[in-house]
Formats: C-alpha cells, structure tokens, sequence
C-alpha cells in the first residue's frame, strides 16, 4: 500500500468529524470575526473597520499580556508537577495519581470558589492561621493573580498527570528494562528513555492545558481583579454590556483569544511531528 | 374576545412594525373583568429571586383564581429575554403572544417602549391605582421614561448604604460625610467596581453628590452634561482612592465580593438596592449582629419596578385583572411582609383605610432595617439608563485604569 492511498483513508475516515467540527467551530469563529470587523453590527450598517480593535487600544494588548503570562506561568506549573506526578506513579506510588484522577473530575467552577473560600481576606486559612486583621497575602483580587494561577496549576497539573501517566503505562517498562540491562543508569534512563516517550502526551496535554487557560473565564472572574482584565473576561464584560455599541469590541476580544491559542497549537503539532515517538 | 380582534387589527394595520405604542381601547372596568374570566395570563418574571417565586406561586395566583384568572408564571433569565420575546413577535405580526405581563423597569421598559413594545393607556383605568400618589415620581419616570401609563407599579426599591455599628459608634449623616468618614479610617471603605449593578448606582450617587444635588444633574443623559459635571466626579474618586480597601488599587467585582468582605470584617460599609434582605442576613450570622442601615439626610436613589402588558398579548383584560390585583393593599401587604418577599409598597399610605394603614405600619420592624419611609426619605428617581454606560466606562478609564 502506498503512502498516498494511506493517507486518503486516513482522511475519509477523520471527514465526519472533520465536517462537524468546521460547520460549528467555524461558523462560530467567521461570525465572531465578522462582528469584529464591524461586518454584523446589530445596529447600523455594515461596514468594514478595525474600530473595535483600535477602540480597546492599550486595553487590548495589556490583556494580551496578562492573559499570556498567566497561561505560561499556569502551563509550565501545571507541565512540571504533572510530569512529576507520573513518574512518581510509574515507580509505585499511586497516591498522587489517584488524587490527580479525582482533581481531573472536579468542575473549574468549583474549584475557583473552594480556592475563594480557602485563600480569601477572611478565607479559612487566614481565620486558622488568625491572620484576618492584615498580614494576610493579596492572593485573590491581588496584583499577582496568584489565586488564578494556583487554581489553573492545581486542576491542569492533574490532567497533564494523567495523561502522561496514561501513555508511559503501555510502554515505559520494557524500554527501561531493556536500557537496564544495557547498563544506563537511573538518570540516563530518565533522560534518554522516560522523557522522550512523555515528550508528545507532555506537550499535547500542556497545548490543551494552555489553550483552556486563555478561554476560560470563571476562574479569572472569580479570583481575579476588575483591571487589567484577561481577554476572556474582557470579552464577556463587553458582550453583556448594556451598550449594544461595545458587541464588536467583545468579538475583536474573542478574536484576538482565539489567535492566540490557534498559534499556541500550531506550535505543538508541530514539535509533535517531529518526536520520534510519535511517528 | 373584542380585544384580541382589535388588537388584531391594530396589529395587521401595521404589519412593518412601527414603534406606535397601541393604546387599550377604552372599557369600564367591569367589561375588563368581564373578558377576564377563565383567561390563562403568563408572567413572564426574573427566575432568580426565590422569595419573588415564591410569593407569586403560593400568594398572587391563588388570589388572582379567585378572580377568575389563571395566572402562569414563567421564569426568565434575564428580562431582556422576555422583551426580545415580544419584539420578534411583534415583527411577526403576533395578536395573541406568549407573554402577557412582564416584571420590568429600566433600561428594558425604555427599549420596549421606543419598539412599541407595550400596551399603553390602560393603567390609568385600574381601581388601585387610586391609592397610589399620582405625583411620585417614583412611579412617574422609570430610569428616566416617562411611565405614560405603560405599565403599573409593582414595588419599590431604595439604595441603602449599610454599615457595622460595633465599629462605626457615630455614623455619618450625609454621603460627603461618608466620605469623610473613609478618609479618615483608611482600609474600611470601598465599593464594587462598576458595571456591577450596586457598583454602579453607588457612582450615579456620587455624580449628584458630587454635582451639588439632584437637581443639578440633568435626567436624560447629554454629552455636554457629562463633559461639564464628571471631571469633579472622578477627581473626587481618585482622591478618596489611596484612603479605600486595598489603597483604592483594585475594587470588589461584584456587590457579592463586598458583601463578604464586609461579612469578614475587612470594611465597615457595605451598600444594596435590596436592603429587605438585610434583617435575614443578621438572623442567620452572616452579617455582623450590629448591622444598621445607614439613612442620609439628602436621601438615596430609589426606584419602581412594574409590570407591563405586551402589545403582542392577547389577554389584555385578564393581565390588567392581575395587575390591579397586584396592587390591591392585602397583596402589597403581603408582599412587604419581610418573610414573604420584603419588598417595600407603592401605594401612598396616606390613600389607604386607616385599618390597611394600620397594617402596613405594624409590618414587622427590625432593629436592622428601618421603615421604608424612614429609608425613602428624600429618595430621588433614578437618571435614565443612557447614564449608565458612559458613566461606567468613564470611571473605569478615569479610575480604575488610572491607579
């Protein structure tokens, strides 16, 4: 059988879930870019224009900014003890991965309001630890957005644990063994075994972690502060304002959200292709 | 059936929706009560507000059966859904529409009526309406539309500034005082960051404070007005920033997030549209025991909600029955009774028999929560809802953006 012929069933039997995908993802993100560009106002006629996007101005690009770094800092938090997790389950220890499994189950919503309810001014912790009168931490509503950060870290990491865990399973144990007997130590192990068959679940659950990070607006409306806001809450602010004016501004919100975890995926498929345990 | 032939006509005289508001033909009130009886009237009502569900399932409609009328509620989410409802409806050429009375006020009463959204004319004819005050202005404008008798008030709301009196022993009187008050006690005092509803009206409070009264800041809103009188609005919230919870460089995002830092005793004020829930609030621990309401001289923000009647319906009678019921004195009564819904009356006391009268002024009183003509002393009607978008965003630019 020839490459080609291989790759066109391959595609015929994806195509269903392809069409799906492109009818409702894609009528969804045309119509939002159209909005954007002032192509559907719902007053008015249409008109071509970035006005939305120049009218968010400095706003825009400091929401960039911070919707960036809290999902870098989330990510990578959420990539290095996920991948800890694993591993500490690869070599025995189950407990952590069992709890990952059950954080996995709990909602975002639910677990912002528990961090709410834990890290809060006159929070649990604070009342345990009497320190409601002052002294306490700005964690939540404070300028480091530490509480949303925390949360995203906690919930991502479980997944990423998961996953990962979930790949080496099958096929960790006679690589290892085999590099063992060759003589590799634990560390060469780690490095030249462990890490390059996690390398693709690693990078997939964290582009996947990454990219619900930029999205989701719970966990920064609920732990966050009103200024500056990620481009999620942004987005939602301006679509429920009572000012029909501001939809296209809400739109060019989204858009620019959607950009960025387009490109954020771009960049993992590819780094996917190239490792040699994907092919 | 009269009346659905004629709005039927009404209707398919304009079958391009214009934005004429069609008017109740005139009837005696007796042929309304006639045409009522064994209609099924759908209310269309915010579905959030457990207490407001529950006076209308347990106490209005066994009342309205009584009067011949079933009466359907129907849970929204938000009261724009029940208005887009009667809008599509209307493009549609509909005489005989899913809704037949919305809880409504504000911003949603004014679109619908510039889309001729309601039934106009009528509630001047209801026999309760005698009991109300024909000049409160309250129940005259309704965020700045006049009300032209589109719709008939249902309840009152009053903005209230609440405080703890085991730490504020000697409360200020007035809203400067207020601020005063937070200068000189720097961390105790913030409000929630506009667009928040509460957040918001506590801005509009400080625009007519900051303006020099009520009367100083024009109703319908106007680009020179606004250029003239919030550049002293947002000096004056910048200056008193650094002395407020956190320095002033962030706010709570909702009137919920204050609540609980008020709950926590991290600030000594806290402010609601809703202030009949405050007594239940101290009752259950969750505000601190010495919670007062805090009364200024020059008075707060009030408003009216109402109910209006949906030019597509076609159970006009019958929805008119249910309003009047609505705002007999036994189910005004009822409905300020702080376990039932606690939501203040619109009818002028004065109007009333004095056993009603009576009855009204023995409603369970609080130690927390004066009465409603001690907290609507001086109330001032709201500016109109084109206000609230400019205002909100101006604060944000001018102050939040600005720390």
């Amino acid at each position: 059988m020839s490459a080609s012929t291989k790759s066109f069933r391959g595609t015929a039997a994806v195509l269903p879930a392809v069409v799906l995908v492109v009818l409702v993802v894609g009528g969804g993100l045309g119509t939002v870019v159209l909005q954007s560009l002032g192509l559907m106002p719902l007053v008015g006629t249409p008109e071509l224009s970035g006005g939305a996007y120049s009218a968010l101005g400095g706003d825009l690009w400091r929401s960039v900014g911070l919707t960036l770094s809290i999902a870098i800092v989330s990510t990578a938090l959420a990539t290095v003890i996920g991948l800890a997790v694993a591993l500490t389950a690869l070599s025995g220890g189950r407990a952590a991965l069992v709890a990952a499994g059950v954080t996995v189950t709990v909602p975002h919503l639910i677990g912002a309001a528990a961090m709410a309810l834990l890290l809060a001014d006159s929070g649990m912790l604070p009342r345990i630890l009497g320190m409601t009168d002052g002294g306490w931490p700005e964690l939540i509503g404070g300028k480091w957005w530490i509480a949303v950060v925390l949360e995203y870290a906690w919930k991502e990491s479980a997944f990423v644990a998961v996953v990962v865990a979930g790949t080496l399973a099958t096929r960790v144990a006679a690589f290892d063994e085999t590099a063992a007997t060759l003589g590799a130590g634990r560390w060469a192990r780690l490095r030249l075994v462990t890490l390059p068959l996690a390398r693709p679940a690693l990078i997939a659950s964290a582009a996947i972690a990454f990219a619900y990070t930029v999205g989701s607006y719970e966990v920064a409306r609920i732990l966050g502060r009103p200024y500056p806001e990620p481009l999620s809450v942004m987005a939602i602010r301006l679509f429920t304002s009572i000012d029909l004016e501001t939809r296209p501004q809400a739109a060019a919100a989204a858009t620019v959200a959607t950009a960025l975890t387009v490109v954020v995926a771009a960049v993992a498929l590819r780094y996917l292709r190239r490792s040699a345990a994907w092919k | 059936m009269t009346i659905a032939a004629s709005a039927g006509l009404l209707l398919t005289a304009c079958a391009a929706p214009d934005s004429e508001a069609p008017i109740a033909e005139a009837q005696s009130w007796s042929e309304i009560e006639q045409q009522a009886q064994g209609q099924t009237v759908s209310l269309w009502m915010y579905g959030g507000d457990e207490q407001g569900n529950a006076y209308v399932d347990d106490v209005l409609t066994p009342a309205a059966a009584e009067e011949g009328v079933t009466l359907r509620r129907v849970p929204v989410e938000s009261t724009t859904d029940a208005v887009t409802r009667i809008l599509s409806e209307r493009q549609a050429g509909v005489t005989d529409g899913e809704v037949d009375l919305v809880w409504v006020n504000g911003a949603n009463f004014g679109t619908g009526k510039q889309a001729g959204a309601w039934l106009c004319g009528w509630t001047q004819n209801l026999p309760n309406m005698e009991l109300t005050d024909p000049e409160d202005p309250l129940l005259l404008d309704d965020f700045g539309t006049p009300v032209d008798n589109c719709e008939s008030p249902w309840h009152k709301a009053q903005f209230t500034l609440v405080y703890n009196a085991a730490a504020i022993p000697d409360p200020p009187t007035t809203f400067d005082g207020v601020l005063d008050w937070a200068r000189a006690n720097p961390g105790r005092f913030t409000y929630p960051a506009p667009p928040d509803f509460t957040g918001s009206v506590f801005l509009r409070e400080a625009l007519i404070n900051a303006s020099g009264g009520v009367d100083e800041v024009p109703a319908r809103f106007d680009q020179d007005s606004y250029d003239r009188l919030t550049p002293a609005l947002f000096d004056r919230l910048n200056e008193l920033a650094p002395s407020l919870w956190r320095e002033g460089t962030t706010y709570p995002q909702s009137s919920s997030e204050l609540d609980a830092l008020y709950a926590g005793g991290q600030v000594d004020m806290t402010m609601t549209y809703g202030p009949a829930t405050l007594p239940k609030l101290v009752a259950d621990g969750t505000f601190p025991p010495e919670t007062r309401v805090l009364t200024l001289d020059e008075g707060t923000v009030g408003n009216a909600s109402f109910l209006a009647i949906p030019s597509t319906s076609g159970k006009s009678a019958a929805a008119q029955v249910v309003a009047n019921l609505a705002l007999s004195p036994e189910q005004q009564l009822a409905k300020a009774t702080p376990d039932v819904w606690g939501q203040f009356t619109v009818l002028d006391l004065d109007q009333l028999t004095p056993e009603s009268r009576a009855q009204f002024e023995a409603l369970p009183s609080s130690t927390v929560l004066p009465s409603y003509e001690e907290l609507s002393a001086n109330a001032h009607p709201e500016l109109s809802a084109d206000w609230v978008s400019p205002l909100d965003e101006g604060w944000r630019r001018s102050v939040l953006a600005g720390q």
